[in-house]
């Protein structure tokens, strides 16, 4: 994928060089519910480029997840087709990556084992990915933690070994679901600031799922809004920040515009009046 | 029910939250010491209340004759010893054997467990001691018949613990084993058995106990060797010192069993413990 155009440059122009990496079409989800059938997700379209890091989103129940759940193939669409690298994508595949809001490791296997899980599962040959392992710890700062137990770590530090196993096997597409909404403030723009450098080094194609506006805007080269009953696709718009990026970037006018903006569009694809709060926070 | 003795002190031992611990600490000291006053203030009463109430052995031996018993007949009462805790151990590993496969055929199959677990639960219901004596018409007087009665007594437990272990297994850890396209039998050996684990070990603990319970109660109706029927034997000759001592040797083979099961949850603690290493 080095060979690709990297789209993390600023102002990079909008129309895609190559084919798009994940492909979306018309992709609904419908649930048969008690009260009759409930539509999570609605004709949704989308297309992502390689080396790409766009969110998806929105308030709670929007549908987003449901989105990244079938993107993740762990759930079946109802129409539509999802593409990926050229072939669609029906099943669970062992070239998507995914982090949960939840860290879920195995609390009795250390860190490197953790991170290693994927291999096992995948039967590769252990050897070589256990240097990969190193090299990905150390990359998200924990160095030295490689033979810690999940208990020994912090919340913050669990997640960072959730990214290295979602990375070990270096899949094509990395999928994020609210990965960092069950830690406190602080850690969580310390690790978006993180993520932001990590996902610079590995050029990693990136969909992340979040309710946070500035956490998107911060993160994203695109941010995707969803919203509406049934849920849609309401917004696709490309963030105009430079890369490596810094948390100070949020005291920037242009930042707090994007994120009014943002704010804005999620509310009136809810038929809320906009309200006059701040559009800095969420 | 002279084999409850044994067994009781296994039952105890394996309470609600009494996982037992090799290092001890202060409050660890009085943890010990405490229980053992206890129990050599008791039997020290007991050897006063036969001296001075001057009470025929036949009615009740001290605590002293009955040692005094044990160690000059220690070949008598081990001959009867090891066949029981043989068979006690054979019904405890096939007990846990076939109760973790029907936990895994209930874990795994809706169908069976629709079909099994209501059955189990009123099976459980059932005194099964009323059933030993069929289980001679049907086994014989045989090792085969004992064993089988303590199989049936003890792999209740087993199934119940393991199959709740296999379900408290975190639903994201099984979503992301999914989503790496793991099969079956990798979630089972990575996932679903490390973390049923403690539940599995809290089940054979209470199996072992229902195994030795089982045995002794085979030996009772089936009186060919072994400390129940010593126990039966000594206890219809008015040998009650015989009788008595029988007891302790089963208490001491009761607590060896149990050790080993212990033993065994501590060498898994330490592979599958959430614990720093």
């Amino acid at each position: 994928m080095a060979a690709q155009p990297s789209p993390r440059v600023a102002n990079a122009p909008l129309t895609q060089p190559a084919a798009p990496l994940l492909r979306i079409a018309q992709v609904e989800k419908v649930y048969g519910g008690r009260q009759g059938p409930v539509r999570a997700v609605a004709s949704a379209s989308l297309e992502i480029g390689r080396g790409e890091f766009v969110s998806l989103l929105g308030p709670s129940g929007c549908g987003k997840s449901t989105l990244l759940m079938m993107i993740a193939g762990l759930e079946t669409p109802t129409g539509g087709t999802i593409e990926l690298d050229g072939s669609p994508v029906i099943r669970p595949r062992r070239d998507i990556g995914i982090i949960f809001q939840d860290a879920t490791l195995l609390p009795w296997k250390t860190t490197i084992e953790n991170v290693l899980f994927p291999i096992r599962i995948l039967k590769l040959p252990l050897a070589p990915y256990r240097e990969r392992a190193r090299e990905l710890l150390a990359m998200v700062g924990l160095g030295g933690f490689e033979n810690h137990k999940p208990s020994q770590l912090s919340g913050g530090m669990r997640q960072r070994v959730a990214i290295c196993r979602a990375l070990i096997h270096d899949p094509a597409i990395l999928l994020m679901d609210e990965p960092f909404s069950a830690l406190d403030a602080i850690t969580r723009d310390q690790m978006n600031e993180a993520l932001s450098e990590i996902m610079d080094k590995t050029a990693k194609t990136v969909i992340f799922v979040t309710h946070s506006i500035r956490e998107a805007a911060f993160l994203s080269d695109r941010v995707v809004v969803m919203g509406g009953r049934p849920s849609h696709v309401v917004l696709d718009e490309r963030m105009p920040f430079g890369r490596p990026r810094r948390l100070a970037i949020e005291e920037n006018p242009e930042f707090g515009r994007v994120v009014r903006h943002l704010r804005l569009t999620i509310e009136q694809a809810h038929g809320t009046a906009p309200t006059g709060r701040s559009a800095g926070g969420e | 029910m002279a084999g409850a003795i044994g067994t009781e002190t296994g039952a105890i031992l394996s309470g609600p939250g009494q996982t037992p611990r090799l290092g001890f600490g202060l409050s660890g000291v009085r943890a010990v010491l405490l229980p053992v006053a206890l129990a050599v203030a008791t039997l020290a009463a007991w050897q006063a209340f036969v001296v001075i109430g001057n009470i025929p052995p036949v009615i009740l031996p001290s605590p002293v004759s009955t040692l005094r018993y044990i160690v000059e007949h220690w070949d008598i009462l081990l001959t009867h010893a090891v066949p029981t805790t043989l068979e006690s151990a054979i019904g405890f590993v096939l007990a846990t054997l076939l109760g973790v496969l029907l936990a895994i055929v209930i874990t795994y199959s809706t169908l069976a467990r629709e079909a099994l677990y209501p059955n189990l639960v009123f099976f459980q219901l059932i005194p099964k001691i009323a059933l030993a004596p069929l289980f001679i018409i049907w086994l014989g007087i045989g090792m085969q018949s004992r064993v089988a009665f303590a199989v049936f007594i003890a792999f209740f437990p087993v199934v119940i613990a393991t199959s709740a272990g296999f379900a408290s297994v975190d639903r994201g850890m099984l979503r992301l084993c999914r989503s790496l396209t793991a099969s079956e039998w990798q979630v089972f050996t990575h996932v679903r058995f490390p973390a049923a684990l403690p539940h599995i070990f809290s089940g054979m603990k209470v199996a072992i106990t229902l195994a030795i319970i089982g045995v002794i109660i085979g030996e009772f109706i089936t009186a060919q060797a072994g400390l129940g029927y010593l126990i039966i034997f000594a206890t219809a000759r008015a040998d009650t010192e015989v009788s008595m001592a029988a007891i302790v040797v089963l208490c001491v083979c009761g607590l060896l069993l149990y050790g080993l099961v212990a033993l065994g949850e501590i060498a898994a603690n330490r592979i599958f413990s959430a614990d720093p290493a």
